[in-house]
């Protein structure tokens, strides 16, 4: 070149030589135009004499590139017509030349704002999940019909069965008997709106659960690791107290909400995601220690109605999780753990002033009833 | 011209090619996604969207061809709003699904499982509505990429032909990719100059298929075994197994890395834009070393991390009885959230390792390897096209489906 890129935009007369470095796109084809550029108070982009297009410097801006090349567009161009330079000096030039260069330029967005925004954004969902959806919980809960219930609550029975592999113990008259008196005393003891629905699955696993729609269901696994009707009580009296604080259904609604949410945070809905993963388990713990804790205040309130100890129910929660505080990490356990429980069924446990739940020959039918009637 | 044409189909040797060159450094690269993941832990995950804007920009805008490097528009606010729209689609579709799964499950147990298929369409109509955003957000020489096409229409071919891989064991696969990328390359389009898709999948199948009878070899092996065995116990058998698959298990990032390098040279090799073609050479084994890397910083991020949990419990709770540690740590705040620091130190460090080796420097060995041949069959294409929303990508990355 033996003009310099200076001398080129001073020189506002005459064009520069065609082995410009400077090279447009008008926007309309791909066609590469090698222009000379010539700069006034607007900047005129030519190509052998013909004006391809004259930019006004305060609409001249700098478009996404590589490092190498400066690449510009002008708000009152076609938005995809392109401007590139490859001469460092007369970059510089333009640059100085050109204030508003950098004005909302493509792609360059402010960190610190959208640092900003995310925190705020965190701060409310954060704010929605501790306050907000327990509230809705509550709240929405007794909305639901009863039939809807009843449905996932079927939905669920079906599922549960095949899992476990288990049928209903139905064989056993005297045994089926005894399962529905203890039932029916807890029942009108916990003032239950409707009859609860209730029965016995033949499973070795010790467990009992109300399902949604309010139907209680007692392992034969649990009755095997029982020593006497108040152990079953207590059981069933804590499954009947899900089933009136509609916990099944209000849990649905919060672990709904607490996914939609945390998948909003860490945009994954399906939830899969380590992170996800944990933070939904933390949080969903936590809310259904809650409701096991007042679970199991409605059974000792049950229990204390029915003139029975509320021991015994820890005793046999004990003998089956042993001591829980050296193996699990108490904030991920979604039930209280178990020596706290024991104690508190212990420290509110009174003596026995109502009369035994079960008769002897009662009880022992019960312990049978997945046994077929000898 | 040393390169060979890739396919049969091919027209006769053209007249003009130029190499495509990748000219992104790489420090360059590691710093953006460092600095990238540490903004996507201060901030909760929503600088992601920022991120993928700032990282396709690098790649786009140093990957030239005939001297040009296309110009990425997106943007992240675009992406952000179309994943805000996408949740807003997802959300009454979960509740929908959820009742419907009811019903279907009163009526018999584990009914509802074919509604997955349902999800299955959704991730594949977001893989191509996230494949339109990108494109209409490429710019070369001034005028934009675009494309059309439905993505239903997609999404139902999609379904069909994986359902016919897997009921093939995955040797359909080759010619499942060759339809779906007929029908996106067919709607694709640079200017005025359509798209198209010559790769064949017999080519694909010809090339990778001895890569794929070792994909399936351990369970061709366990079916042997059990028909010679007759279902008797042997030990000798079993053995044979275990051995089989352990090997199998080190053999997976050169079966994977092998699979991706020509499923990548077979892509390339196949795109067409009106006249002009692209041609890879990338040898089969281009991406072995960036697999094992990986693999290799994994591990050391991972053993680091071992050591920094001995050393935060050793400073928090201090050393002893192991028991007796164990126990303490439970109730050990310090430790506790030192512990979660360092979960989120190996998070951002992976990610950092997985862009750096399988993002960028994958997409430049890829782009290193082709030649553009009658580029001159572009030098004068008219501007047409419009914009396509982000909306795809907000669902892909909802549903968790990547694809391109």
């Amino acid at each position: 070149m033996d003009i310099t890129p200076e001398n080129n935009l001073e020189n506002s007369s005459a064009p520069a030589p065609s082995d410009s470095s400077s090279i447009f796109y008008d926007g309309m084809s791909s066609r590469r135009h090698h222009v000379q550029l010539t700069l006034s108070d607007r900047l005129e982009i030519s190509e052998n004499g013909t004006t391809l297009a004259s930019w006004p410097i305060a609409g001249i801006r700098r478009a996404e590139g590589a490092n190498s090349l400066l690449r510009l567009s002008c708000v009152s161009a076609p938005p995809l017509a392109r401007l590139e330079l490859r001469d460092a000096g007369l970059s510089a030039i333009l640059i100085s030349r050109c204030p508003q260069l950098n004005n909302r330029a493509a792609g360059r967005h402010g960190v610190a704002a959208i640092v900003g925004w995310s925190l705020a954004a965190t701060v409310s969902i954060a704010a929605v999940i501790w306050f907000g959806l327990p509230y809705a919980a509550d709240r929405l809960a007794p909305l639901v019909p009863n039939a809807l219930e009843r449905r996932i609550g079927d939905a669920a029975e079906g599922q549960i069965k095949i899992v476990f592999g288990a049928k209903t113990c139905s064989g056993n008259l005297a045994g089926r008997a005894a399962f529905f008196k203890l039932m029916r005393k807890l029942s009108t003891a916990a003032g239950m709106e409707a009859p609860v629905r209730a029965d016995v699955l033949d499973t070795v696993v010790p467990n009992a659960f109300a399902l949604p729609g309010g139907k209680v269901y007692l392992f034969s696994g649990l009755l095997a690791k029982a020593n006497d009707p108040d152990e079953i009580a207590g059981v069933l009296a804590h499954e009947l107290g899900h089933v009136r604080h509609r916990d099944n259904t209000r849990n649905m609604i919060y672990s709904g909400g607490t996914s939609f949410l945390i998948g909003l945070l860490f945009g994954d809905v399906t939830g899969s995601g380590a992170l996800v993963y944990a933070s939904r388990s933390l949080i969903n713990a936590s809310y259904s220690r809650d409701a096991e804790q007042k679970a199991d205040d409605f059974s000792i309130s049950v229990m204390h109605r029915l003139g029975r100890p509320t021991r015994p129910m820890g005793d046999l929660i004990f003998r089956i999780t042993g001591n829980q505080a050296d193996k699990t990490l108490s904030i991920l356990a979604n039930h209280p753990l178990t020596e706290d429980r024991l104690k508190h069924l212990t420290d509110e446990d009174r003596p026995a002033s109502g009369p035994p739940l079960l008769s002897d020959a009662e009880w022992t039918a019960l312990k049978s009833i997945c046994k077929a009637p000898s | 011209m040393s390169s060979v044409p890739f396919h049969a189909a091919s027209p006769p040797l053209p007249a003009s090619s130029v190499k495509v060159e990748f000219s992104g450094d790489r420090g360059e690269f590691f710093r953006l996604v460092r600095n990238g993941a540490a903004l996507e832990l201060v901030t909760f995950g929503f600088y992601r969207f920022w991120l993928a804007t700032d990282i396709r920009r690098h790649l786009w805008s140093h990957t030239s061809v005939d001297g040009d490097a296309p110009e990425y528009t997106g943007r992240g606010r675009e992406l952000l709003i179309g994943f805000l729209f996408a949740m807003a689609i997802l959300a009454p579709i979960y509740i929908a699904y959820f009742v419907i799964t009811i019903e279907a499950e009163r009526a018999k147990a584990f009914a509802s499982v074919p509604l997955f298929l349902f999800f299955y369409l959704f991730g594949q109509f977001a893989i191509y509505r996230a494949r339109r955003y990108r494109l209409t957000r490429t710019v070369w020489r001034g005028v934009r990429f675009w494309m059309d096409g439905s993505g239903w229409a997609y999404a139902v071919r999609a379904a069909g032909w994986t359902l016919l891989a897997v009921i093939t064991l995955g040797a359909a696969l080759p010619w499942r990719e060759a339809a779906l990328e007929r029908y996106k390359m067919r709607h694709c389009h640079y200017g005025d100059l359509a798209g198209s898709f010559v790769g064949r999948g017999s080519e694909f199948f010809r090339r990778g298929w001895k890569l794929w009878l070792l994909a399936i070899s351990p369970f061709i092996l366990g079916l042997l075994l059990g028909v010679v065995t007759r279902g008797h116990k042997a030990p000798l058998a079993a053995g044979i197994f275990v051995l089989a698959t352990v090997i199998w298990i080190f053999a997976l990032p050169f079966i994977y890395g092998g699979f991706k390098a020509i499923e990548w040279r077979w892509w390339i090799s196949g795109i067409r834009f009106g006249e002009v073609s692209f041609e890879s050479d990338l040898p089969k084994g281009a991406l072995y070393g960036l697999y094992w890397k990986v693999i290799g910083w994994y591990v050391l991020i991972l053993l680091a991390f071992g050591a920094y949990l001995i050393v935060s419990v050793g400073v928090f709770v201090g050393f002893g009885n192991l028991a007796h540690v164990a126990a303490r740590t439970q109730g050990s705040i310090g430790a506790t959230i030192a512990t979660v620091i360092g979960y989120l130190g190996i998070i951002i460090a992976m990610n950092v390792a997985m862009r750096t080796y399988l993002l960028r420097d994958v997409w430049a060995r890829a782009a290193s390897s082709t030649t553009v041949y009658r580029l001159e069959a572009a030098s004068n294409v008219a501007a047409k096209g419009d914009l396509a929303d982000a909306l795809g990508e907000g669902l892909a990355g909802s549903l968790d489906v990547v694809g391109f």
